[in-house]
């Protein structure tokens, strides 16, 4: 009896790595450093799915900033760039790693409840249609040093 | 109704095809170094607004000077961070210095950002960029006078965003419009019209 229980957190682990199941791993999570009176920010991160069956990252939250959405950015034709909250979530297909950055996607964060500060790293939890929910740290950076990471 | 409908549909197109033409007539009656549609319009013009010192700034403050001016808000947390930061970026790669050109930051919303928060705004990126605002008459008026487009949008989290035009417009120091850099052209470009404007 004792071995079974000992087994169970193996058989688990089988199930949520099984070659038919989605295997989710966010990482490099980021957000710019934000100013007093600045309401909103975004945060970016990469999502590698390392399984066989895709997911969707329905919805994201965290504890800084009283709205965390999904959104993408479109610039249309004379330049007009357009933000629109994903509605439907964000698919995540198998083996591939979707990156949310900047002028494409990101996690809308408005209503922040106190500035951002460079250094500073705070929790974003992601959910998932299939995989339930995930936690990733984002790492607050100064906001020039983010706009050389984005050269090329 | 289906022939309504199609009717309908005719009458879109006729109007499409006669604004296409008109456009293409347009066109060609411009000078022919245009490289954008907003070349054949004069950008840019005096203008008075408020720095983020909460103090009049006049465009006569840019006089001799090339600029990069950029219309955004304080709250968009994607698409403008992301520009200035890179204006700074190839500011710095350009090699002039940060007295190379100016970056001018102007708000299309002036309801939310007073001068306190383009000030603050302007500071954010570790190399000056002039933050502007005014009164929203004023703001409407620089939009015009610069092609600017914006309008507001329910962001759906009891707030509202910004649609609104996120291209760069380089100016000379003779204060005459050069060319814009685009959200999503690559940085050689951008470079070779930041050295034309330096020069």
């Amino acid at each position: 009896m004792t071995r079974l229980i000992f087994l169970l957190p193996l058989l688990c682990a089988a199930c949520t790595n099984g070659a038919a199941a989605p295997n989710l791993k966010p990482s490099e999570g980021w957000a710019r450093e934000t100013v007093p009176g600045q309401s909103s920010a975004a945060a970016y991160l990469t999502v590698t799915n390392n399984g066989t069956r895709p997911d969707t990252l329905l919805s994201v939250s965290t504890d800084v900033a009283s709205h965390a959405m999904l959104h993408s950015t479109t610039t249309a034709a004379g330049g007009v760039t357009r933000m629109r909250h994903l509605s439907g979530g964000l698919p995540i297909p198998s083996k591939t790693a979707v990156e949310l950055s900047p002028g494409r996607t990101h996690v809308m964060l408005s209503g922040l409840k106190q500035p951002l500060q460079r250094g500073q790293t705070f929790r974003l939890t992601l959910k998932f249609e299939r995989s339930g929910e995930k936690r990733t740290k984002i790492k607050v950076l100064d906001p020039q040093a983010a706009g050389l990471q984005e050269a090329g | 109704m289906l022939r309504r409908v199609r009717l309908i549909l005719w009458v879109l197109v006729v109007v499409a095809a006669g604004a296409a033409a008109l456009l293409l007539l347009r066109g060609g009656e411009s000078s022919s170094s245009s490289e954008t549609e907003m070349a054949t319009l004069p950008l840019g013009g005096p203008f008075t607004l408020t720095d983020g010192d909460g103090k009049p700034f006049s465009s006569a403050r840019l006089n001799g000077r090339p600029y990069a001016i950029f219309f955004g808000f304080t709250h968009c947390p994607d698409v403008c961070p992301t520009t200035l930061a890179r204006m700074v970026r190839l500011r710095s790669e350009l090699g002039k210095g940060p007295d190379a050109f100016d970056i001018v930051f102007v708000t299309v919303d002036p309801e939310r950002d007073g001068p306190e928060e383009v000030g603050g705004y302007g500071k954010l990126f570790g190399s000056p960029v002039i933050g502007l605002t005014g009164s929203p008459a004023q703001i409407a008026q620089v939009k015009k006078q610069f092609g600017i487009y914006s309008q507001k949008v329910d962001d759906g989290a009891g707030s509202y965003t910004i649609d609104h035009t996120a291209t760069v417009l380089l100016f000379d120091k003779q204060g005459k419009f050069d060319s814009t850099i685009a959200h999503e052209e690559q940085d050689p470009a951008a470079l070779d019209k930041l050295r034309r404007i330096t020069a």
